[in-house]
């Protein structure tokens, strides 16, 4: 149907807000009306509020100060990227991943390389693997940093902020010199990675990440005994271990309510099944058990990258199978079969077998999948993005329910959504 | 309702509950970050220097018979926000074909250097320029006389891709 008239536009906005009312008047009301008086308030958050982490559109029906109920409405970042994966080669979709959850770019690339291998039947070599973890636990590290630095924004906590992302900035420096590019990486690729880490950039992943675990302690403690802090964070927006199970949550929201499950040790992917480390969970399920969750992932992820480091093989970074994967660059230059195969794999693509895969990891937001239909082509039939920050919010109305207004600001922050990713 | 008891509230101890301890502790460290050293750069004066690695304006590379590009178009055909456009020509010359018309549309470009690692003959690579200032849309797109860069210019990015890429 083509939307062109403004009786049209005005037809679609009334359902929308009519389904929208509909969800919020769902909760039983005399409960909360005691005084004859007391009228509900509806009040619209965002989409234009800073403390939403973006476009997020939040509305509460209100009771005084206490929430009575609030439905997240999502789709103002829309921007169409499953469709436009349909008329993409797989190569061609691989930039397109760092603009889903552009906090930590570096995990999306990761997740599309891994599905799009999955449905191809082919497996990176050892040292691409390792170095594909390298940079999704450095992912983590950025992406976490930023989720406890605005959640203490959002209180009002400032140097936090500032402290936290001045070890970002370290962090994107060093993607900077990894693969050229700080925020939208396009790092992995079908087979293997873009390029080799030269060995300067390990040495100085190393001689940060000797530094890394002093400096978050010291901005931990800004906070981690402050009174107001702890009284506006602890037993806000409990969310019970069976209600986020059934939601669908993943990632700190689950683990903070205590499910230990992370897709690193139920269904290990890349190399994690060589590393020693341990699920963070906490039993609290409130956004104080969330957000110490992401404090203590962040140590164990320092971990990790030492494990990485020490045990990083030497060797090819892309598969040699120039059916499917593009041949290196001096290959390209010398020889004629290699530079058909540029050719073919550029103009019409790797094409899968047909069928249907689905592949997920453990972004920092959560389960990370990408379920890919495929034609036998060398374009998708059909892409699906399983957004872990679009699921984490289906459990925003369970957890405001009941709190304050101004819980909510720290409610939202704890769940940590990135609209990106959540409205793809 | 979904409130829990405040549990944590009662783990801390006295002196941090009545919080003056804590005003004194973070004066102190404000105190102390004023005579630390500065992490942020004043850019104008200050530069950033990319290292070879870094992926800034695609350029294409200029030898002294000319550039080297042929005009295939795969540079075209890979790029994910289609800012590129060729139109390819021919000569009588060594090397037969050349791109009669190269633009790339500045206002496209996202530096994802896909153009780079498909080219044939290493012609397009990624520069280290990153100051990218227009002050109309005619001038964003940039003609291939603006594109070629004499090859002594880049060399650190080219040695950087036969050894890593």
């Amino acid at each position: 149907m083509n939307v062109t008239s403004k009786s049209q536009i005005e037809e679609i906005n009334r359902i929308r807000n009519h389904k929208l009312y509909k969800e919020l008047m769902s909760q039983d009301v005399s409960l909360y009306m005691n005084d004859a008086l007391e009228n509900d308030l509806i009040l619209n958050m965002g989409p234009q509020h800073p403390a939403t982490h973006g476009v997020l559109r939040v509305v509460l029906r209100l009771d005084g100060e206490t929430i009575i109920n609030a439905v997240p409405e999502l789709g103002y970042l829309h921007r169409g990227y499953e469709k436009l994966a349909e008329n993409a080669t797989y190569h061609e979709f691989i930039p397109h991943t760092d603009r889903l959850d552009y906090i930590s770019p570096m995990s999306n690339n990761v997740a599309i390389a891994l599905a799009i291998e999955n449905a191809l039947g082919i497996e990176a070599p050892p040292r691409a693997q390792w170095i594909r973890t390298l940079v999704a636990e450095m992912a983590r590290i950025s992406s976490h940093l930023m989720a406890i630095g605005s959640t203490c924004l959002d209180l009002g906590a400032m140097t936090v902020f500032l402290w936290t992302f001045i070890e970002r900035e370290k962090l994107y420096d060093l993607f900077q010199e990894i693969c050229g590019a700080r925020f939208t990486t396009s790092y992995s690729r079908i087979g293997g990675v873009a390029n080799d880490i030269p060995d300067n950039v390990i040495n100085g992943i190393r001689k940060w990440l000797d530094e890394f675990p002093a400096l978050l302690k010291k901005a931990e403690a800004l906070v981690d005994r402050n009174r107001i802090f702890i009284d506006r964070m602890a037993g806000v927006g409990y969310l019970s271990k069976e209600r986020a199970i059934a939601l669908g949550a993943s990632g700190p929201t689950l683990r903070g309510s205590g499910v230990p499950r992370d897709l690193r040790k139920d269904n290990p992917y890349l190399v994690y099944e060589q590393i020693d480390f341990n699920i963070i969970t906490l039993n609290d399920g409130d956004t104080l058990a969330r957000y110490m969750v992401r404090v203590k992932e962040m140590y164990e992820s320092a971990k990790i990258l030492h494990q990485i480091l020490d045990k990083l093989p030497q060797g090819e970074v892309k598969l040699n199978q120039p059916k499917k994967v593009l041949p290196n660059k001096s290959e390209i230059y010398t020889k004629m079969e290699e530079l058909i195969h540029d050719f073919m794999l550029i103009n019409y693509g790797a094409a899968p077998e047909k069928g249907e895969t689905y592949t997920a990891i453990e972004s920092p937001k959560g389960e990370l999948g990408f379920f890919i239909v495929s034609d036998g082509t060398g374009q998708p039939w059909k892409l699906k993005i399983h957004s872990p920050s679009a699921t984490n919010l289906q459990t925003l109305s369970e957890m405001a329910r009941g709190s304050m207004i101004a819980d909510m600001v720290v409610i939202i922050g704890s769940v940590d959504p990135i609209m990106g990713e959540a409205d793809k | 309702m979904n409130i829990k008891h405040n549990i944590e509230s009662d783990r801390l101890t006295f002196w941090e509950k009545i919080y003056i301890p804590e005003i004194a502790k973070g004066l102190a460290s404000t105190f102390k970050t004023m005579f630390q050293p500065k992490f942020t750069r004043s850019y104008p004066e200050e530069k950033m220097v990319p290292s070879p690695s870094f992926r800034g304006r695609p350029v294409l590379v200029q030898e002294e018979e000319g550039g080297r590009c042929v005009a295939c178009g795969l540079c075209s055909r890979v790029c994910p926000a289609l800012a590129i456009e060729v139109q390819p020509a021919e000569t009588d010359k060594e090397k037969e074909r050349f791109p009669k018309v190269f633009e790339i549309n500045m206002l496209r470009c996202i530096f994802c250097g896909f153009c780079e690692e498909v080219c044939p003959e290493e012609a397009i690579v990624m520069s280290q320029d990153y100051e990218l200032v227009f002050t109309s849309q005619e001038d964003a797109i940039l003609p291939k006389e603006k594109l070629l860069v004499p090859i002594k210019n880049l060399q650190d990015r080219l040695e950087w891709l036969r050894q890593y890429r």
